[in-house]
């Protein structure tokens, strides 16, 4: 029997541009066969609907009704104080600066200075031009139909390395610039490992150039690996008001004595959608994520968390809040699983909205799934309006209401942009995220 | 001076009457204590003062130097030179305790049409007051309130009094929840703000409060109404006789 499977605009153009693209995407052998197999396991789900339960409150088969054309290489007018003007407060910060534009790596803007024995960076698109043996078990088969885009499109991105007990001793920006004049579609991915012993804080920066066009596709996929005592501060920051669609994943494995700190600032993208997957692999690991995410108008913003506790002795802590204008929807999704071996697991997870007009949504579904029975998890959620009593507090002191609401929204947020640890960034984070709300 | 004059408030929300007629004067100058019972009205009066608008005015008027401040705003009132010293002080998260202060000292001196204070002038300005008040350095770098003990806080309130320099002081049970040191401390960086163009009115439960803050004249309470005036020895008499004599009046 014949299954004719149902298909939308957008899922019959993405086939066509697979066909029409995937000769000029870089490796051949190997690489080649994995984007038809990628292909094929998206083709064979298609976009995910509502009906998918990790996708309840993203359709993302009603939402990307049309898909732009895989960016074209860019025409390489791109300037260091472009790539700056765009990047605000984040470009101030002292830090290694790696580039890619329109989803390509770019040595000419990027600029490392830490020794070759400290950190190991290669483009990615070289990597699978050469296509070595080892490289192909990097890109996992079962990553869910945004991963599976990500790995049959996949045009570049970089293999970031920090070797064994080092430490770049400053942040290594990862610039994502978009210039493109047409709506187009990139698919990056980056692959991180820390090897054992040591350090790296990686603040990822999506940012649209003056003049690039609304409506992109952006589909980012990030893959970080901690092995034993390693320790990573990963920070990824995205304000971008052109109407663009961002599908980030973050898939994050922790080997033993790891400590992982996520953080995502999310502002003001027509869609985003933001999956972090973490998995703990070795025992004594620690895990902190936090995140702010503000929109307005009728943006719609969804961080889907799976944090699978596989081991025993491991602690993970998630803050993500969100501030909601207008008509906008936000959404927090938090699944924590504790594996019958996961003894001792100490979880906690808080998502928090603060809602600026009765129109906005919030929706948060925590979702523990605990096997083990020496455990301590718990999760919260609040929904709220700015609080009176604090107003009131504030303008008894002679602050007015405007200026005063403008601080407690600040005051709200602030409490997760503070886990960032490294000072520099949090104070980058904290204006860029300062300078949206002010926007009002 | 400041003038209350039949003064009637009830709850917003459902209608509960609690200040059922009170009238007060306090001239500059002066620091007159206001005692009572547990729900006679204190701390709604305060409340009422700052302008918070859980509560409705329905009689009655409020004057600061000969001017209705009723239908002011919090804001304008603060600019105006009223300022409360909460009983419970609200904890900001995230926002620095100087960037608060500056932020509240800035909106005053603009409505008093004086000039913002340069970051140097501002920090030389809360040093030294906070230095008075035993706020340390670290206290004014963390987020308002959050994790200060109650003496700290109450000392936090006073500190914002010293910086702001409000010409209508209302304390609301300052000394509530502290020891012995901390109600010395608070009732120092007080005293030190008493002066002949500043009316205070400190509302307390206990009369220890007023061996540190001596009140020109003190006021009882009760049912949502003045009771009894006296001097300072009226606390005192309080203190050994209790409520009782109040809270059993008609009003």
């Amino acid at each position: 029997m014949n299954v004719t499977t149902l298909r939308t605009k957008a899922e019959s153009q993405i086939r066509e541009q697979f066909d029409a693209a995937s000769a000029s995407l870089p490796g051949t052998g190997w690489v080649s066969a994995l984007r038809a197999r990628a292909m094929d396991t998206f083709a064979a789900e298609g976009l995910p609907s509502r009906r998918v339960e990790e996708w309840k409150y993203t359709d993302l088969r009603d939402r990307l009704r049309e898909v732009p054309a895989p960016a074209a290489a860019s025409p390489g007018s791109v300037t260091v104080a472009d790539i700056d003007a765009a990047l605000g407060p984040v470009g101030a910060i002292d830090a290694e600066r790696i580039v890619l534009v329109d989803g390509v790596y770019r040595a000419d803007l990027s600029k490392v200075t830490a020794e070759a024995t400290v950190i190991e960076l290669m483009s990615l698109a070289a990597m699978l031009t050469k296509a070595p043996a080892w490289l192909e078990g990097k890109f996992a088969s079962d990553g869910g139909p945004v991963v599976s885009l990500n790995t049959a499109f996949m045009s570049d991105g970089v293999m970031l390395k920090v070797r064994k007990g080092q430490d770049p001793g400053r942040p290594v920006l990862l610039v994502h610039a978009r210039t493109s004049a047409e709506p187009s579609a990139i698919a990056v991915r980056n692959v991180i490992s820390v090897e054992v012993g040591g350090k790296l804080t990686l603040v990822e920066a999506h940012v649209a150039l003056d003049g690039a066009a609304r409506g992109a596709l952006a589909n980012v996929v990030t893959d970080v690996t901690l092995a034993d005592g390693a320790a990573c501060d990963h920070i990824k920051c995205l304000v971008d008001t052109t109407s663009s669609t961002h599908l980030a994943t973050w898939n994050t494995k922790l080997g033993k004595d790891a400590s992982y700190s996520g953080f995502q600032l999310t502002a003001s993208p027509a869609l985003a959608r933001n999956d972090i997957n973490i998995m703990f692999a070795g025992e004594g690991s620690k895990l902190d994520l936090s995140g702010v995410f503000l929109a307005r108008g009728s943006e719609h913003i969804d961080t889907t968390l799976v944090v699978d506790h596989a081991v025993p002795h491991c602690e993970s802590r998630e803050l993500f809040k969100g501030v909601l204008a207008d008509r906008a929807h936000g959404i927090f999704q938090g699944k924590i699983i504790v594996r019958p071996d996961a003894q001792k697991t100490d979880g906690k997870q808080m998502s928090q909205a603060l809602m600026l007009s009765p129109d906005a949504q919030f929706s948060s579904k925590p979702e523990l799934e605990i096997y083990a029975d020496d455990v301590v998890c718990g999760h919260g959620a609040t929904c709220t309006e700015i609080d009176a009593d604090l107003l009131f507090y504030c303008r008894s002191r002679g602050i007015p209401s405007d200026v005063a609401r403008a601080m407690l929204t600040e005051s709200f947020i602030g409490e997760a942009v503070e886990k960032i640890e490294n000072e520099d960034v949090r104070e980058a984070i904290g204006t860029l995220a300062i300078g949206w709300l002010r926007d009002e | 001076m400041l003038e209350i004059k039949n003064l009637h408030a009830r709850i917003a929300d459902d209608g509960t009457e609690i200040l059922r007629g009170i009238d007060l004067v306090v001239p500059r100058g002066e620091v007159h204590a206001i005692m009572g019972p547990n729900g006679s009205g204190k701390s709604t009066l305060a409340y009422v003062l700052a302008g918070r608008d859980d509560y409705e005015i329905t009689e009655g008027d409020i004057l600061w130097n000969g001017e209705s401040i009723i239908e002011m705003e919090p804001d304008e009132r603060a600019a105006k030179g009223v300022f409360l010293a909460f009983q419970y002080p609200m904890e900001i998260p995230g926002v620095a305790t100087m960037t608060f202060l500056r932020a509240a000292l800035n909106s005053v001196r603009k409505k008093r049409e004086l000039k913002e204070l340069t970051t140097p002038e501002f920090l030389k300005l809360v040093r030294a007051k906070a230095a008075e008040l035993g706020v340390s350095d670290e206290m004014l770098k963390r987020p308002l309130n959050v994790g200060f003990s109650g003496g700290e806080k109450k000392r936090m309130e006073i500190l914002q009094m010293a910086v702001l320099e409000p010409t209508l002081c209302v304390l609301d049970e300052t000394d509530s929840g502290l020891d012995i040191d901390a109600i010395r401390i608070v009732s120092e960086g007080t005293t030190k703000l008493r002066g002949p163009d500043r009316a205070m009115l400190v509302i307390t439960h206990y009369q220890r409060l007023l061996n540190y803050i001596v009140p020109d004249k003190v006021h009882v309470l009760a049912k949502g109404r003045i009771q009894k005036t006296g001097g300072k020895e009226l606390a005192l008499e309080l203190e050994k006789s209790g409520y009782a004599d109040f809270t059993g009046k008609a009003a």
